[in-house]
Parts: structure tokens; sequence; C-alpha cells
């Protein structure tokens, strides 16, 4: 069986720094705002929640912004993380 | 307030519904069942034509590391799209109203962390198991011994609901027998994961997850046309008009006075009799607790990135970068999908408002009838009977796909993990092989056994657990595996025992107090994702601290985990 191979592996630790900070810094980016999004649509937050923002309740709102707002975040993430 | 969310976000579907519960509804069985046989004789061609080329151990676990990222991608849009997920998405928010959008969102958020954080490096230093990737850097057994538990107790606690909700859906759609559904859905996996392993698990999850894509997409599309007039205020406006059929469905007076009439004056009836009531756009319909929120939504995020037959899917394909684009792929798809899905179950209130009272009004069978078969009688009413047939083909397309990549993951993590680690060492690569074949029927009969012993309780919290461990035990370990230099093998252990104990205890607690029981605050059946996860990163950071063995040269480990990527 065959195992990785680690012998003709490049040691890139010298970018291991800004690897950290755009893949963790773009992950909390998104997980404050599912969080976030996922409380502003609990009865805590019921009066904010239901504001009206471009036609639809604000809750309602920042919980679909979560599907183009990964997508954004993955398309800076390709670009960032090359 | 009706239930705590986590209680629901995995319970919308197969909860306890009645045999012939599908009566009023225009199904035609024919259809059906040759749409399900389309997938059993193409589920015995693939396996066929992919026996052909699964020689070594490479090929069955891991189809020989050579997958196109496009294909992987679409698997794991298949592996992670369950019945719950076609289904119950949807049919949740037709029967609790906005509350319920966090079902769909929440599926769909936890492969961000996956993309983020795992795949890459996972693919770099994986090779056929989970436990495999922790082990390389940690070269001691018990490493993989705790992670082959876990890999086993999380798969099995997903596995039993997707065989229990098959079961259930044949029963209800076609009237035939539970036993003999399930043990033939077992016999078929087992056939095509024994022959063909993970190649044949691949392309059966492609096509399956192409038609319910496709079938979740075309169905949207088509009622927001039909039923919403292509107008999402409009559906809105309605939704907004609406009690949510979970509180009319318990008003006599509500369920007598719409005999009868049509989706929108049933709506305007309902109002005029319960003027005061919450809307379908109310907040708090559903959800009562902050905390089991944040709970559920760490248990997600967290564990996807921890779930085994999602993580192997990574060592398929030839390159770290082709795992990130395979991750992309699949969280586009999702998105869709999940997108989709809310739209649909705000549509189902002007489609099918009147049966989804008269549903609730059944009491709790009529609850999980609403939510398993809303989705399938907006199809009939938008498509006709082709569209409703393909619906529920989709539903047992999704079961297929995620209980196959389940399967196979314990086969692997038992044979290579267990077997080759602690039974033979010295066993050839044939013997291994054979020991995952036959792990493959006793997880298959395993999975009938308890999907038949358990056939009449709710056990849809089982996902939830399957999710919380995964998050618990395996996500931590991983991380700090793939991206700390300073994390240690004793920090790295005592973070999954930890994570696992946490689980065991939530566990234990469902089954003496009930899924009701609160613990800290938080219900026992919204998992064990905010406590499990806290209480593993402390131990995994103080132990880190406390002990120096960090593994086997940690610096040569990480430059082949980060190395840079080639296609």
């Amino acid at each position: 069986m065959s195992e990785p191979d680690i012998t003709h592996s490049s040691p890139p630790l010298s970018g291991m720094r800004r690897k950290v900070l755009v893949n963790f810094g773009l992950f909390f980016l998104f997980f404050f705002f599912y969080l976030g999004a996922a409380v502003v649509q609990t009865p805590a937050c019921k009066s904010l929640a239901v504001l009206p923002v471009l036609g639809m309740p604000f809750g309602l709102l920042v919980s679909l912004l979560v599907f183009p707002v990964s997508w954004l975040l993955i398309v800076i993430w390709f670009k960032k993380a090359r | 307030m009706i239930s705590t969310l986590p209680a629901f976000l995995f319970s919308p579907v197969f909860a306890a519904v009645a045999p012939d519960a599908a009566k009023g509804s225009t199904l035609d069985k024919g259809i059906v069942i040759g749409f399900i046989l389309f997938f059993v004789v193409t589920s015995i061609v693939i396996t066929w034509w992919s026996s052909r080329s699964t020689k070594s151990a490479s090929d069955f676990y891991v189809a020989g590391k050579g997958v196109p990222w496009v294909q992987v991608g679409i698997a794991m849009v298949g592996s992670y799209l369950s019945a719950a997920s076609f289904l119950g998405c949807a049919g949740d928010i037709g029967v609790f109203g906005i509350d319920s959008i966090w079902l769909s969102i929440g599926f769909f958020g936890g492969y961000m962390a996956v993309l983020l954080l795992i795949a890459g490096p996972l693919r770099n230093v994986g090779s056929y198991t989970v436990a495999g990737a922790l082990h390389r850097r940690f070269p001691d057994d018990r490493v993989k011994l705790a992670v082959m538990v876990c890999t086993i107790v999380i798969s099995t606690f997903y596995l039993v609901p997707q065989m229990l909700g098959a079961g259930l859906l044949f029963e209800m759609l076609l009237g035939w027998n539970f036993v003999g559904v399930t043990v033939g859905l077992g016999v078929l996996m087992s056939i095509y994961i024994i022959f063909g392993g993970m190649k044949s698990t691949l392309y059966n999850q492609v096509i399956q997850a192409v038609f319910l894509w496709i079938a979740m997409v075309v169905l949207t599309v088509m009622a927001y046309f039909i039923v919403g007039d292509g107008s999402f205020s409009g559906i809105l406006k309605t939704a907004y008009e609406t009690v949510p059929p979970i509180l009319a469905g318990k008003n006599p007076e509500a369920v007598q006075a719409i005999a009868g009439l049509s989706a929108e004056q049933a709506i305007t009836a309902v109002r005029q009799i319960m003027p005061t009531a919450d809307s379908a756009m109310s907040i708090g319909v559903k959800t009562d607790s902050t905390l089991a929120m944040i709970s559920t939504v760490i248990a997600l995020v967290f564990g996807t990135a921890g779930l085994p037959h999602i993580l192997i899917m990574f060592f398929t394909v030839p390159s770290a970068r082709a795992a990130k684009k395979s991750v992309t792929l699949c969280i586009v798809a999702l998105g869709i999908f999940y997108l989709c899905a809310i739209i649909l179950g705000f549509l189902l209130f002007p489609a099918i408002y009147p049966k989804l009272v008269n549903w609730i009004s059944q009491g709790a069978s009529g609850v999980g009838l609403a939510k398993n078969m809303a989705v399938l009688d907006i199809s009939n009413m938008v498509g006709g009977p082709w569209l409703m047939a393909i619906g529920a083909a989709g539903a047992v397309a999704a079961i297929l796909s995620t209980s196959a990549g389940l399967m196979i993951t314990v086969a692997s993590s038992i044979s290579h993990d267990l077997y080759k680690v602690y039974i033979n060492r010295n066993a050839t690569e044939k013997q291994e092989l054979g020991i995952a074949k036959i792990t493959t029927l006793v997880m298959s009969a395993v999975a009938v056994g308890l999907a038949v012993l358990l056939k009449n309780e709710n056990i849809a919290w089982l996902v939830m657990l399957a999710f919380g461990i995964a998050a618990s035990a395996i996500f931590p370990a991983m991380l700090a595996t793939l991206w700390w230099k300073r994390t240690t093998r004793q920090a790295v252990i005592s973070s999954i025992l930890t994570g696992l104990a946490v689980s065991t205890l939530f566990i234990v607690l469902l089954f003496v107090k009930g899924v009701k029981y609160k613990f800290l605050g938080l219900s026992v059946a919204g998992g064990p994702g905010l406590f499990g996860v806290s209480a593993s990163f402390i131990v995994l950071f103080v132990v880190s601290l406390m002990t120096k063995d960090t593994g086997k040269d940690p610096d040569q480990f990480m430059a082949l985990a980060h190395k840079p990527d080639v296609d």
C-alpha cells in the first residue's frame, strides 16, 4: 500500500504564516457571519430580525446572505491562496 | 413554542409515519417503481463495469486516487444530501414557517470549514482513512483505535436513520413491506461496495446526485412560476398572512372551515378564525433557545469537517488542489440546492396549505406526514404524476448515495485501522480487502437490524449526534494535527477521548432521560456540539502545553501537509 511521498515535498513553512492568516481569517469571517445570522433568527433577537430591509425581514435577509457570502469568500480564497 | 431547534433540525423526515399515509395523493406507483428500477439496474451495471478495474486496496478504498475532481465534487453532493435534505428541508418550512430555514442553511454551512481548513492538507498527508492521516504524524496505534471507534459510532448513527427512512418511505408511498425494503437496500449497497469498491460508490453517487439536484431545481423553478407567479415578494406576502400549519392544524374550527377551499381561500379563512396567531414569518413558532441554536451551528460547521465519510473522499482525487476544487463545486451545488429548498418551502403555503393543515390535524403521525409528503405533493401539483414520481425517486437516490458512502467508510476503517493494526499486522492486501468486504456485509446487517428494531422510535436525533461527535471528537484533533506544530500525541488522544466522552454523556442522557431533557440548559437532543467542541479544544490546548511529544518530525509533516498546490 502506498503512502504519500514526502521526500519530494518542498518546505513551504516560510509561507505558512500567510496561509494560516488567509485560511483562518476567511474561515472566522464566515463563521462569525454564519453564527451571527443564526442568532439573529432566534427569539432573543426577534426585534432586530423583523426589521424590513430590501423588502424582506432582516433575519431572513442575513440568513439568505450566507449563500452568496460563502461563494464570495471562496473566490477571495482561491485568489489569495495561490 | 413547539420544540427546541436541534430536535427539529434532523427530525423532518420519517418520524414515525403511519403506513398508507400517502392516501389521497395521486402517486403513480408504476412510474415510481420504474425510476427505482432504473437506479437499481444502473447501480448493478456500474458495479459490474467498475469491478473490472478494482484490483488493489488503493482501487477499493480510494478508487486508485485518480478520480477527476468534478466527479468527486458531484459525488460529495450525493454523499451529503440525504432524504432529510430533499424532502425535509422544504417540508419543515411548510409546517413551521420561517424558523425552519436554518435547517437548509445549517446543512450548507458545514463545507466551508472543510474547504478552508481541512481538504488540502488532509489530502496531502492522508492515505486511505481519516485515522491514517493522524497516525502519519503520531504513529501511535491508539490514535488509530480512537478515531476508528469514532468513525464507527458516527457512521452508524448516520446510517441507521437512512435505512429507517428508506423503509418508511417505501412503506408510505408504495405500501411495500418495511423489512423487505431495508433488507433489499442493504443487499443492493453491499453488492456495489463489495464488487466495485469506492469507484462504484463514486459513480453511483454521481448519478444519484445529478438526479437529485436536477429534480430539486426543476421542481422549484416550475413551482416558482406556476404557484408563486414568479414573484418572491408575493410569496413572502402570502407567508406573512399564513397561520403556520402546525398551529392551524391544532385548531378544530380552522380545520373544519378550510374543507373544500383552495389554498388562497384557506389561508384567508384560517387568518379570520385565528387573527392574533403567529404567521409563517414569525420567529419563535419552533425555536425557543439561542443556546441550542449556537450548539447546532457549531455541530454543523465543525461536524461536517469531521465526518469520516466526507473526509475520505479527498483521498480519491490526485492532488490537494483537486480536493479543494471538488469541495468548491460541492459548496456551489449545495448552495443552489438548499436555496431552492427554502424557496420551495415557502411555496408550499400558496400551493397545498389545506393539505398541510389537514395532515397536522391528524396528530403526531400527521406532522411527520406533512414534512415527508409536502414536496411530493407540490411536485404532483406543478408537474403531475411524473414529477411526483421523480421526486420520490430522488428521495430514494438520496438515501442510497448517503448510505453507500457511510458503509464503505466503516469497511475501510475496520479493515485498515483495526484488522491490519491489531489483529493481523502481516495481513496481505487480499486479506485486508476480504475483511473490508465482510465488514460491509456485517455493517449492512447491523444497520438493517437496528432500523427494524427502532422502526417505531423517532431516532432522527441520531444524525444530530453524529454531527456532534464528529465536531467534538474528530475535528479538533484533525485541525491541530494539520495546522499546529506544537500539538502533541497525548493532546490529540486526550482531545478525541474528551469529545467522545462528552458525546457519550449526551447519548446516555438521551436514552435515560429522553429527548426533552436539558443538560446545563442545552437540550440533549441538540447533540453535544457546544460543550463537546469547547471541552475538546480546551483539553487539546492544555495537554499540548503540558506535554512534549509533537510527533514524528512535525516540520516535515507540516511541509508535506502544506506543500504548494499543483494540478
